[in-house]
């Protein structure tokens, strides 16, 4: 992302573009918008980013500012999996089962560099060289763990994505394993 | 169906659930609420740490040691520190030991506290869980104008310390300490440890008994909560811990709310600890000059220390080579998680969170 | 000490003293592991429980088998050594005598594939079931291939 983005930078339709607005882009831009105002993460942590994502939904950054409520972690119910920390062989299959029971449009978010790549443990035997190898991913958290304020960082991201229409969208088969 | 098997059901509590800590799982029997038969399985973030230590020189292995388990590092830098530094024949010089033993009560506080959030946030005291996180967050801010970092500090090299503290660290720290030993003796009394409620749903519940101690090999605070008085750091002392003067807590019950006391009081004890040696704390280098890359002749070396959650330790085989030959490490979660096979047993389906919560596993250790 | 002391004492053909670095810890070598659960059973009267099991693969010939022994009374350590056959690795389990050596022989299982005799419930513990492998032997290399597969066709 090369633009800078702020917490006020909404980017509502103005009047005179909703006039003469296709009536489903218009609806499309009303429900991203209201998509992004209220992501509910799974939080999928399994590691020591997983530490450092609860300072994020605690009282110092406060992720409830954002519409990111902690309610409940239950796949079903959620739009956005807070993915992070190593995820090994053993895991990697029940990762995508969670992915897989929640209700489109969903969004995935990788935290930390375990996550992204490998990272630290990228010649393990046991771990997966980044969760893009099995879902597509919208927004990458680097750092080893990051800080919580970049959990921030990345929902506004997130968010302006959701809002011009650039998420990632989940297809059956792209990844081969989704058939059937 | 028969008809004595209608109140039977087996779930599968976890990999991922929000009463787990971190990635475990437990297969559940259960009859009428009560659970019968308990299996926890392990595994999820298994990362072959052991392989990776015998593919790595044995300075680049420090930050992996910092991953071991999450919630400590400090800790176990020191650990895999001193299991090399045994190994090599260095001598650490005696401003490093003491900042050492500093970070690693640091550590213990910030691990301890992060357990009353913990515990807090199951049993549905979600105050409790902001509280401890607040100030844990104090001593956060301090490790890392100390290091740099946060949860994975990478302070401690082989040979001593990468740098020594900053200025004005020490009127930060002990103003910090004193903020932290108010809370924790007068909100956290009123929120948690005299609170009615909170008693309620610990008092009594998940009974360690010392026959499952031995049967299981459970260290650490665990341990102390059924009055064994068994604690590395006063029983074979390491770093500075025999120039300092402390108390082994110890509670006789053995229930979660022993547990917990003796948590509480272990911060209390660790704050005990960090004033003294702030006070005697030498001058000098906080480093030997150790080369990255170096080999250690063909040796065995055991070196055992008490992390928050027990007795860690570390046996590392070496061959004449830049890398170990073995290093096995023994984290004490791996032993302690072995006991709710007994545990859980006889109890509700709704204890089993706060029991496994006072347990304090971490699966980043269990599994390595 | 002066456990270890009697240990030796007691079984002085089986057992013979290596040289030990560490303070506090003694290592004896077990010449014959037949024996096995007769010298543990001996050592479970000075010391409480299993502390580790350390498993040193050294191909062509040898497991190494490290037995360490800890009290909660005493500092002492006992590492018990013992070496067995590299092809078709077995042991006797010991964990029937040492309820917490239950898990770290599952693990040495897991790993490197010793069969433990006796033992009530021997799989692996940290990986799957149908994990191929033994990945803490000293000839199973992590190649591309190991990294780069993701594990979803892994049944458990």
């Amino acid at each position: 992302m090369t633009e800078e983005i702020g917490a006020n930078d909404f980017s509502y339709p103005g009047l005179g573009e909703i006039i003469f607005m296709k009536s489903e882009n218009f609806i499309q831009s009303v429900m991203n918008w209201g998509r992004s105002r209220s992501l509910w993460p799974l939080t999928f942590g399994t590691k020591c980013c997983a530490m450092e994502m609860i300072p994020f939904g605690a009282t110092k950054i406060d992720a409830d500012r954002t519409g990111t409520l902690f309610v409940g972690d239950s796949p079903r119910q959620a739009d956005l999996v807070l993915c992070s920390g190593t995820i090994s062989k053993k895991m990697a299959r029940r990762l995508l089962n969670a992915y897989e029971q929640m209700a489109s449009p969903k969004y995935v978010i990788a935290v930390g560099a375990c996550n992204i790549s490998g990272g630290l443990f990228h010649d393990s035997y046991n771990s997966i060289e980044g969760i893009d190898r099995i879902m597509p991913v919208d927004v990458y958290i680097p750092g080893c763990p990051p800080r919580p304020e970049m959990f921030m960082d990345a929902v506004l991201v997130l968010q302006k994505l959701i809002k011009e229409n650039k998420i990632k969208r989940y297809q059956d088969g792209i990844f081969g394993h989704n058939k059937g | 169906m028969e008809n004595e098997n209608r109140n039977k059901i087996t779930i599968n509590i976890g990999p991922v659930h929000p009463s787990t800590h971190g990635v475990l799982k437990f297969v559940v029997e259960i009859d009428q609420d009560t659970m019968k038969k308990v299996e926890p399985e392990i595994g999820f973030v298994h990362r072959g740490v052991e392989k990776m230590a015998e593919m790595k020189y044995f300075n680049s292995f420090m930050p992996i040691a910092d991953k071991l388990d999450y919630i400590s590092a400090l800790n176990w830098e020191v650990l895999y520190a001193t299991t090399v530094e045994n190994a090599l024949g260095v001598t650490v010089p005696p401003r490093a030991i003491y900042i050492r033993t500093l970070m690693c009560e640091m550590q213990r506080m910030m691990s301890h506290l992060l357990f009353l959030a913990h515990v807090g946030e199951d049993l549905g005291n979600t105050t409790l869980f902001m509280w401890g996180f607040r100030e844990r967050e104090l001593l956060m801010d301090l490790t890392e104008e100390v290091s740099g970092g946060r949860l994975a500090p990478m302070y401690v090299s082989i040979g001593g310390l990468y740098y020594d503290l900053p200025d004005g660290f020490s009127e930060k720290l002990l103003s910090t300490l004193n903020i932290i030993e108010s809370k924790v003796k007068n909100e956290y009394k009123a929120l948690s440890y005299e609170n009615g409620l909170f008693k309620m749903r610990t008092v009594g519940v998940g009974v360690i008994s010392k026959e499952q101690i031995v049967k299981y090999g459970i260290t650490g605070p665990n341990i102390r909560a059924s009055g064994v008085k068994r604690d590395i750091r006063k029983d074979d002392p390491y770093l500075a811990y025999d120039k300092v003067d402390f108390d082994v807590i110890t509670e006789t019950a053995g229930d979660c709310y022993a547990r917990f006391m003796v948590r509480v009081n272990e911060i209390l004890e660790s704050i005990k600890i960090i004033r003294q040696i702030m006070k005697d704390m030498p001058a000098g280098e906080v480093k030997v000059k150790v080369p990255w890359i170096f080999k250690i002749p063909p040796k065995y070396t055991l070196v055992r220390q008490e992390t928050p959650r027990g007795e860690a330790a570390m046996y590392m085989v070496t061959n004449d080579d830049q890398k170990p030959y073995r290093l096995k490490i023994r984290a004490p979660s791996f032993y302690t998680i072995q006991a709710v096979k007994e545990l859980f047993v006889g109890s509700k389906v709704a204890d089993l969170v706060a029991i496994l919560g006072s347990l304090d596993p971490v699966p980043g250790e269990i599994d390595r | 000490m002066e456990s270890s002391d009697t240990i030796k004492g007691r079984f002085p053909t089986l057992l013979s003293d290596v040289v030990s670095t560490n303070k506090n810890e003694t290592i004896v070598l077990l010449s014959d592991k037949t024996k096995l659960k007769t010298i543990v059973s001996e050592i479970k009267n000075h010391f409480d429980i299993l502390f580790m099991l350390m498993v040193v693969d050294r191909p062509p010939k040898v497991f190494e088998m490290n037995y360490v022994f800890a009290s909660y009374s005493k500092n002492d350590m006992l590492t018990l050594r013992v070496e067995i056959e590299h092809d078709n690795p077995s042991v006797d389990s010991i964990s029937n005598l040492l309820e917490s050596a239950d898990w770290e022989e599952r693990e040495a299982y897991d790993m490197f594939g010793i069969n433990f005799k006796g033992h009530k419930d021997l799989r692996r513990v940290l990986l799957p079931e149908d994990w191929p492998g033994r990945p803490l032997r000293k000839d199973f290399e992590v190649t591309d291939e190991v990294r780069n597969w993701t594990g979803l066709d892994l049944k458990f």
